[in-house]
């Protein structure tokens, strides 16, 4: 994985991820040694949970191999997409089903999937250069800058590169009580695609898996749902399902995970276009406990999306309380949300996310740090489709074609922890919040100049560019000796924001 | 809003601030369409989740089984003549209609019946008899016969005099044995009268016996004598041979007496009686006219049946009324002259009003003919109890009062048999709680569940089998249709979505956030988890997840 370039070429990054020779540039060579800070588990016992013993032919798919895809979400769908897609082209054919009860046609949370729904053009451009279209409904684009909110003012930064632009998608059918909409969810158009290249879709709920033989036995609720030679789980964090596998898989162990708060408020079109414009709005505010909170433009809805360590309706209303958020609202009235749901997400990654004739992907396994779950559900689908088809379903196989990809998330999201840190002493510091204010709003002003502040602040809150991208652009020499102007010039006595001015709202 | 204090930042919701409101979910079973539907209250969704939800392995099948004999008998204890001759209203609102069509609930129940009558089961009666008042029942039809085993079954010696020597009313004597053979009403009679219901046939209440002298002997006397006299046309003619009513005609042909009708039958009425005369009759090889003064859709009859007399080349002919019986000179009944009617609006029940169309006569040749126009009960000596009657019909006298119980075709209507079941229980019910002085307890929930039928896996509706029409005319005591068998059955079975009651999805335990949900360690069918809000954030999944409705928002 480039990951100096992910989010600017999409062509590469297929490449890189089909061809198991072009190794990313920050990981160990295949076959190397697990990182035990990461992954916890040490060399020892990977030999042990290796069935070495075994020839390698025993532990590749071939005709009439069973696969259990458990979740028919983004990972799942892309998995089996890729994975039935590359094994047609060598001719050989595979049973494969996906075990997801739901339809996501639905309104409300029972029909989504527990995610705020924003994905980068980048991601839409890859998933079409994959023959997976997006078709419009689907995909709603149109957010095309996003506003920065602070106590200390408030600025606008316009997408720094086409490619950086940002769309929202619901992943079901959109809120509760939402009218029938034409077409299906971002979800369910994976799900039959995957379908349409022949997995089958099995409309029932796995509640237990268990080690039978060789492979897999699944179990369902009210009934079995037959054994497998390959167990993929693609079931995300919000299900009891990985606490099961935690006793069934030996070796593996959840991702940790972090509450969100997300909800829907009904406000209709020109509403939100007078309040709201098409821009993304992000708020850094000194609240205990919150990380990130973006109010997301959706068509008739915005979408309210809150990270924290402890949401809570405590915070949830201090934070909609607060004067730069009513702002947003007709008339500082904050209206009743129509739907919402305090989901988790992975923010530490699993341990042993694969072994022997089984794997985990998408957020049962890693995922990038707050941000771009679709993106990271792709990477790890993708990555583990390929190793299958090309590689084997062996442990050894999943650590040399799968984990750089896992291990490449999981280094980046160290990076990304700093940032964030970083974000949020900003947060804390009103005379840092001066200087960074001040910053964008001189790129954002003068024409032409290189807008180092509004590109790392754009990548951060969209996750639209790897954390370590981030990270090197803040130590270039020349944006940090502009930031170091900007705080002092900022905190001079006297000297005050003149973004209310410039963006009157 | 309560905790305005404290924090910055946070404002009142009159100040236009926020107020988070969380999604409070409760369980509760909720009454399904089916049970809702069922004039004799029969829990439909509860005894079929014994099977559908009990275990899979055949081993432990037989309990479920029983599980499920017991829940159906409790409120109808004629499931095999049941599920043969009630029209099934319980599948008319099922929420599978919509999918792939109703549950075949009628199917599923003449299944477990048969299997009642086949291995034997006896109705469970859990109390032997210890209470003192005696309880009399006049009348061993459907509504009698309901009345006393409920009774019976709580507690209380009960006898039942009937007028015919065998029981059954008009189970036995207006439900033709094609639909309805004898063998399987007497098993399910046998069953009844087993349990410890003494039986006096034949006796003709009023005549033989005083209502004085059953009062004296019964603390409680249960009215349920049905409608057996058939009403007659009126019109010149109609007295002479060849012409019955059709719960005449009925009576003989169960008995095994049929008359000899002639080759061409014309039957007057749009009702079940009137469409089983014909077909009756068609069985023995008569051409039969049936003539209703209303139309097709107005007819009262049940309308898989009249598909099934055309089937059989009983002719209809609607909008038209008989004026008048022509015969010979030696009095031979040669045809009937019919009146025109023409559709003028519709009444209050829905049904079209029809007046005669000026001129418009025609003549039909007949050579018998049976007027199934409507019926009423026999009052010969039972003017006594005209009074209670009466004020029965104005809904003055409720069942309890006065320990005098009306029930039965005549006082409420002529109605399906399962009406009348039910009827009998919700009078033993009521009579038991005045007798014991019990408090009404509160009726089974009324909430409707909302239940999410795209959750479920599709599955097709059995395919009913019925006989050949060839096979029903050339053989008139072959049953019109079979009984499914222990695959179709429990394949059937597997299609209820058990509205209103958990069915063990696993979704709520799968997708909660806050541990809400823990498995039971012996989870039966409707109860598998244990429920907990104390982590509940209020997300509102498991109420949008459930499918059948039994989790909804706490109101």
């Amino acid at each position: 994985m480039n990951i100096e370039n992910h989010g600017a070429c999409a062509r590469r990054i297929e490449a890189d991820l089909t061809d198991s020779s072009s190794r990313p540039i920050v990981s160990f060579p295949a076959g190397g040694l697990a990182d035990p800070a990461t992954w916890g588990a040490s060399k020892a016992e990977d030999a042990t949970a290796d069935s070495s013993k075994l020839s390698t032919s025993e532990m590749q798919l071939k005709d009439g191999s069973r696969v259990a895809v458990v979740g028919g979400g983004p990972a799942g769908s892309l998995f089996s997409y890729f994975l039935l897609r590359t094994l047609s082209m060598s001719g050989v054919h595979v049973t494969l089903d996906i075990f997801e009860p739901r339809l996501f046609t639905h309104s409300g949370p029972s029909g989504c999937n527990h995610c705020g729904g924003v994905v980068s053009e980048s991601l839409v451009q890859i998933l079409a250069m994959e023959g997976i279209n997006l078709p419009a409904e689907v995909v709603q684009r149109g957010i095309d800058s996003y506003q920065m909110h602070m106590d200390v003012g408030q600025v606008q930064i316009s997408t720094p590169l086409m490619e950086k632009r940002i769309a929202a998608v619901y992943r079901g059918n959109g809120p509760r009580n939402a009218p029938p909409r034409m077409g299906a969810g971002f979800d369910r158009h994976l799900l039959d695609m995957a379908v349409m290249v022949g997995a089958n879709w099995r409309h029932q709920l796995v509640s237990g898996v268990e080690k039978s033989g060789d492979g897999w036995r699944i179990g369902c609720a009210g009934g079995e749902g037959g054994t497998y030679d390959l167990l993929v789980v693609a079931s995300g964090i919000n299900s009891a399902l990985l606490p099961i596998l935690d006793e069934a898989v030996i070796g593996y162990r959840p991702p940790t995970s972090l509450r969100t708060f997300i909800a829907e408020f009904h406000m209709g079109k020109s509403v939100i276009e007078a309040n709201l414009g098409s821009s993304m709005h992000v708020f850094l505010l000194d609240i205990p406990g919150l990380q990130f909170a973006a109010l997301i433009p959706k068509g008739e809805y915005v979408s309210l999306c809150m990270l924290g360590d402890r949401i809570d309706d405590r915070m949830i209303e201090t934070f909609l309380g607060s004067p730069e958020v009513r702002e947003c609202f007709p008339k500082g009235h904050v209206p009743q949300n129509v739907c919402h749901c305090l989901a988790s997400i992975n923010v530490g990654p699993a341990q042993r996310p694969y072994g022997d004739r089984f794997v985990f992907i998408g957020d049962s396994a890693v995922a990038r740090l707050y941000k771009d779950g679709i993106g990271s559900a792709y990477r790890t689908a993708k990555a583990a489709a390929a190793t299958c088809s090309l590689q084997g379903i062996s442990a050894s196989a999943f650590r040399a074609g799968y984990q750089p990809t896992c291990r490449s998330l999981t280094r980046d999201n160290a990076i990304g922890r700093f940032i964030f840190a970083v974000c949020h002493l900003i947060q804390k510091l009103r005379f840092s919040r001066r200087g960074v204010l001040r910053m964008v709003e001189k790129e954002q002003s003068i024409p032409g100049k290189h807008p180092r502040m509004s590109s790392i602040l754009w990548d951060v809150f969209t996750g639209s560019a790897p954390y370590t991208s981030v990270l090197l652009r803040t130590l270039h020499p020349a944006f940090l000796v502009s930031l170091l102007w900007n705080l002092f010039v900022a905190n001079l006595p006297g000297a005050a924001s003149t973004s209310r001015e410039v963006h009157p709202t | 809003m309560e905790n305005t204090q404290g924090k910055g930042g946070k404002v009142s919701a009159d100040e236009g601030g926020f107020h988070f409101r969380p999604y409070r979910p409760e369980r509760s079973d909720k009454l399904p369409p089916c049970r809702a539907m069922c004039p004799s209250g029969t829990p439909v969704r509860d005894w079929i989740a014994e099977i559908a939800q009990g275990p899979h392995d055949p081993a432990g099948r037989e309990g479920s089984y029983k599980k499920a004999w017991r829940l159906l008998v409790a409120s109808n204890p004629f499931p095999a003549t049941m599920g043969r001759i009630c029209p099934h209203p319980c599948e008319a609102e099922c929420n599978r209609e919509d999918l792939e069509g109703a549950v075949a609930i009628s199917a599923l129940e003449r299944y477990l019946g048969d299997r009642a009558i086949a291995e034997g089961w006896s109705l469970p009666i859990d109390e032997d008899i210890r209470y003192p008042e005696s309880i009399g029942v006049i009348g061993a039809g459907p509504a009698g016969l309901s009345f006393a085993y409920q009774m019976r079954r709580r507690g209380y010696p009960v006898t039942v005099y009937e007028r015919h020597p065998k029981a059954g009313g008009m189970l036995r004597f207006g439900v033709p044995d094609f639909r309805l053979p004898p063998a399987v009403l007497d098993a399910e009679l046998k069953r009844i009268f087993d349990s410890g219901i003494t039986l006096v046939a034949p006796v003709r209440v009023g005549v033989e016996i005083s209502v004085l002298e059953l009062q004296s002997l019964h603390r409680v006397l249960f009215l349920g004598f049905g409608a057996q006299a058939g009403r007659h046309l009126g019109i010149p003619g109609e007295a002479g041979d060849q012409v019955w009513t059709g719960v005449d005609f009925l009576e003989l042909a169960n008995s095994g007496a049929v008359p000899a009708l002639g080759d061409q039958v014309v039957v007057i009425g749009g009702g079940n009686t009137a469409i089983d005369a014909a077909r009756v009759a068609r069985r023995n090889g008569a051409a039969v006219t049936l003539v209703y003064r209303r139309c097709r859709e107005d007819m009262p009859a049940i309308p898989e049946e009249v598909d099934a007399a055309r089937e059989e080349g009983v002719e209809t002919l609607f909008l038209a009324t008989p004026i008048e019986l022509i015969r010979s000179d030696t009095g031979t009944l040669t045809g009937v002259r019919l009146q025109r009617l023409q559709v003028t609006g519709t009444d209050s029940g829905g049904r079209s009003e029809v007046r005669p169309g000026a001129g418009e006569i025609r003549t039909i040749l007949a050579s018998s003919l049976i007027s199934a126009v409507s019926q009423e009960s026999d009052w010969v000596g039972l003017e006594g109890l005209t009074k209670q009657r009466d004020e029965f019909i104005a809904g003055e006298l409720k069942p309890a009062d006065e320990l005098i119980c009306c029930s039965g075709g005549d006082l409420t209507g002529l109605d399906l048999a399962s009406h009348a079941i039910g009827q009998g229980r919700a009078s033993a019910e009521a009579v038991h709680a005045r007798l014991r002085q019990l408090v009404e307890t509160q009726g089974p929930t009324t909430a409707e569940p909302k239940v999410q039928a795209d959750h479920y896996p599709g599955a097709g509706r059995l395919s009913l089998p019925s006989t050949p029409v060839a096979e029903r005319l050339s053989d008139t005591a072959r049953e019109e249709s079979t009984t499914i068998s222990e695959k179709e059955f429990l394949q059937e079975i597997s299609r209820c979505l058990s509205c209103g009651l958990c069915n063990g999805c696993d979704l709520c335990w799968m997708y909660c956030g806050g541990n809400g949900f823990t498995r039971l360690e012996s989870p039966r069918p409707g109860q598998y988890f244990a429920f907990s809000t104390d982590e509940c954030s209020g997300c509102g999944k498991c109420i949008e997840l459930c499918p059948t409705g039994y989790i909804s928002e706490a109101r």
